[in-house]
């Protein structure tokens, strides 16, 4: 066939098959080829306001499809957080120096500040490896392997999984078994609990690295209920051994009356911290139990999808969690997704604001934000598209914003009439595209 | 139509699936039974034993020829219904019996859709002459059988006779019809890709199990009738997207016939396609 002509082939026929079927339209082809590999990268900004927390990441997922539902998955991800974050200690209307985890230098805070600890900036990186394959008829069968490496913290982890399908496969039951091993070396040594933050250059408190081991198990039904209506239901236990502290968060002692830091007076000609502070102390253990349900509903292409968290602890932590995101596809290719979160939860039974300079130490104390009574809301939408190649990008911005109450009781003093809990402000921003190879 | 023929349906209703499935299976009977040329009695073998008389078709049967001849212009007589006599000589059977040049030759007198005169509805062919049309009533018949799928139900179809196929829609809560390519020489059951089909057709052209070897050479099964020889250096197999079956097989053949141009041809036609060399 000579070149020139061939370019005309197409038309002439497309004429000719329309005279053969005695049709003047046809519907456009609509056929893509199922890629062996698809991935996902994604770049996500988490941005905390009153420049906290800032963490850029960048994330790749890479899925090989093998015939009989083999699949094989790799992701990479890797961050970099930057920022300041409270670090427990209660403010008042005097400043406050401390030192800084390295132990090598001190840090002074203005008056009236909830207290940061800008001193952190690190680098994350994380792997994690899996495969998945039927196991006869009706079952399949996952097992995977993760990695994280951040300077201060190793973690490693393996998790399996297996699924069964009945009552003619609209039924799966499942069981999963997650282990992680993690091992921490933080700046300075790990401080050991309810101990005093010393002068600079003492690191006579500081232990080496420590290690948290935590097992999870999963148990979970899904029920296909008809063509529009999926449901799911999991059991989840958590238990977790070890190092639990946050080796960075320390609790105030402070007057018994007033409810302000207890001063402290450095050795002479060293620098160190101007009031009595403690490193936090949580207890060794974790047990958490939690029923997590979801339901989607497909409504002529539109998804609603509506899931609730309950979680409760051996701390004393009790949280709810409510996810609703509705997929609302339009044009064809393209669609936008809102979605709204709601989330609660109690305080640690051993959460305080500060400790009375007075009292007996306790057994654990932790003055944590994150341990405290708070509430938080996501609110956000995702505006995805459908290339002509069947690549796929998408962009999503959400705004998280918490606030935290502390119970009369643990509010001593002064306290009452201050800004203890550190509330926050947060924009998350995502870019992502998907492609076939 | 030589092979197996299926129709998938995504209905909630059995009733509906089963009256979709007799429209489907009436209608590729009707075509086989009408344009077979293993059958007697029908228009193909009427003019196969027409003894050089002219032959008065009935319209379905113009419009085929008139596609064919169509098809003959356009590949510069390489698409040509009438070679099918030059199986005669040529048997791909994987062995080794390739025939002689003047057996090729003597046959090749009785090919050539110029030497037949068409001026619809009459159609005459020289004597000895034979039409076959094996290599578009199958097609033809996949994008006849959806056509009236379609407008017969709403409901997404995948219409499949042999691996020549056509989707009407996609099934519910899917992006499309999942179709595998056979790995070519490998595991059957083994799909070398795999292409999701919403709309419109996929036909694959090639069968790498019918060929000959002779001193080294492989004869793979499609004839050149401009020469009476296979092609050579052609795709063991290709398949071509377009939007009715009809044009993705003919895009196909075509390909074929294009033998080591076979890509080239295909990426100027702007079509989806996939060959495995």
């Amino acid at each position: 066939m000579k070149r020139k002509n061939s370019k005309s082939v197409a038309a002439t026929l497309t004429t000719a098959t329309c005279a053969l079927l005695g049709t003047t339209t046809t519907t456009p082809v609509n056929a893509q080829e199922e890629h062996a590999w698809e991935f996902d990268t994604a770049l996500l900004y988490y941005g905390e306001g009153d420049s906290r927390v800032q963490d850029a990441s960048v994330n790749l997922l890479a899925v090989r499809n093998f015939v009989d539902d083999r699949v094989l998955s790799l992701t990479l991800g890797v961050d970099s957080l930057t920022g300041a974050t409270p670090i427990g200690a209660v403010p008042f209307d005097g400043p406050q120096t401390f030192t800084s985890p390295s132990g090598l230098r001190v840090k002074t805070r203005p008056a009236n500040e909830i207290p940061l600890d800008d001193s952190f900036l690190d680098t994350r990186v994380a792997f994690s490896a899996g495969w998945q394959q039927p196991w006869g008829r009706l079952s399949s069968f996952n097992a995977g392997v993760s990695a994280s490496k951040e300077y201060d913290y190793l973690h490693l982890g393996a998790n399996f999984k297996l699924a069964h399908d009945f009552n003619k496969r609209n039924t799966t039951v499942s069981l999963g078994l997650a282990f992680s091993s993690d091992e921490l070396d933080p700046v300075g040594g790990a401080p050991q609990a309810l101990t005093s933050m010393l002068d600079v250059g003492d690191l006579s408190n500081r232990l080496g690295s420590q290690s948290k081991d935590v097992l999870d198990v999963v148990l979970g039904v899904s029920q296909i209920i008809n063509r529009n209506l999926v449901v799911q239901l999991n059991y989840s236990y958590s238990s977790a051994d070890g190092y639990l502290n946050d080796p960075y968060k320390i609790v105030s002692l402070v007057d018994p009356v007033s409810g302000d830091p207890v001063p402290r007076v450095p050795t002479p000609g060293v620098d160190g911290p101007s009031h009595e502070y403690l490193f936090e102390g949580r207890p060794d253990q974790r047990t958490k139990h939690s029923i997590y349900g979801q339901a989607k509903y497909y409504m002529n292409g539109k998804v609603l999808d509506a899931s609730y968290r309950y979680m409760t602890d051996d701390w004393d932590v009790d949280s709810h969690t409510v996810d609703l995101r509705y997929r609302w596809p339009f044009s064809g290719q393209s669609y936008i997704e809102p979605h709204v979160r709601y989330y609660t939860q109690t305080h640690a039974d051993f959460y305080r604001t500060s400790l009375d300079s007075s009292a007996p130490l306790p057994a654990y104390a932790s003055a944590d934000y994150r341990l405290g009574e708070f509430d938080a809301i996501t609110v956000g939408v995702k505006y995805g598209r459908q290339l002509q190649s069947g690549n796929e990008w998408s962009a999503r911005v959400e705004f998280y914003t918490s606030s935290g109450s502390v119970p009369a009781d643990l509010l001593i003093g002064n306290q009452a009439g201050r800004e203890i809990y550190p509330d926050l402000n947060a924009i998350i921003a995502q870019f992502s595209y998907s492609f076939g190879w | 139509m030589g092979s197996p023929c299926e129709l998938l349906v995504d209905s909630k209703s059995d009733i509906e699936a089963a009256a979709l499935a007799d429209t489907v299976s009436t209608e590729a009977w009707r075509i086989e039974d009408k344009f077979s040329r293993y059958l007697p009695d029908n228009v193909v073998s009427r003019i196969n034993n027409s003894g050089g008389e002219v032959v008065t078709v009935d319209d379905e049967t113009a419009n085929l020829l008139d596609f064919a001849a169509t098809l003959f212009e356009m590949s510069n007589g390489r698409f040509d219904i009438t070679s099918g006599v030059l199986r005669e000589v040529w048997t791909f059977d994987g062995s080794d019996r390739v025939p002689s040049k003047s057996q090729v030759e003597q046959t090749l007198k009785r090919v050539g859709w110029d030497k037949a005169s068409w001026c619809r509805p009459d159609l005459q062919l020289a004597p000895g002459m034979q039409i076959d049309l094996g290599g578009i009533a199958k097609e033809y018949a996949v994008d006849r059988a959806a056509m009236l799928a379609a407008a017969g139900s709403g409901d997404a179809c995948l219409v499949n006779f042999g691996g020549d196929l056509v989707a009407t829609n996609a099934p519910k809560g899917s992006e499309g019809w999942q179709v595998g390519i056979d790995a070519l020489g490998q595991d059957r059951n083994i799909a070398q890709k795999l292409i999701r089909l919403k709309n419109g057709g996929l036909a694959t052209s090639g069968d790498a199990r019918r060929y000959l070897l002779k001193d080294g050479v492989r004869y793979g099964h499609i004839l050149d009738p401009t020469t009476g020889w296979p092609v050579i250096d052609a795709p063991r197999s290709i398949t071509v997207a377009a939007d009715t079956c009809t044009q993705a097989g003919m895009l196909a053949t075509l390909a074929m016939l294009a033998g080591p141009e076979a890509e080239s041809f295909l990426e100027d036609q702007d079509c989806k396609s996939w060959c495995l060399r």
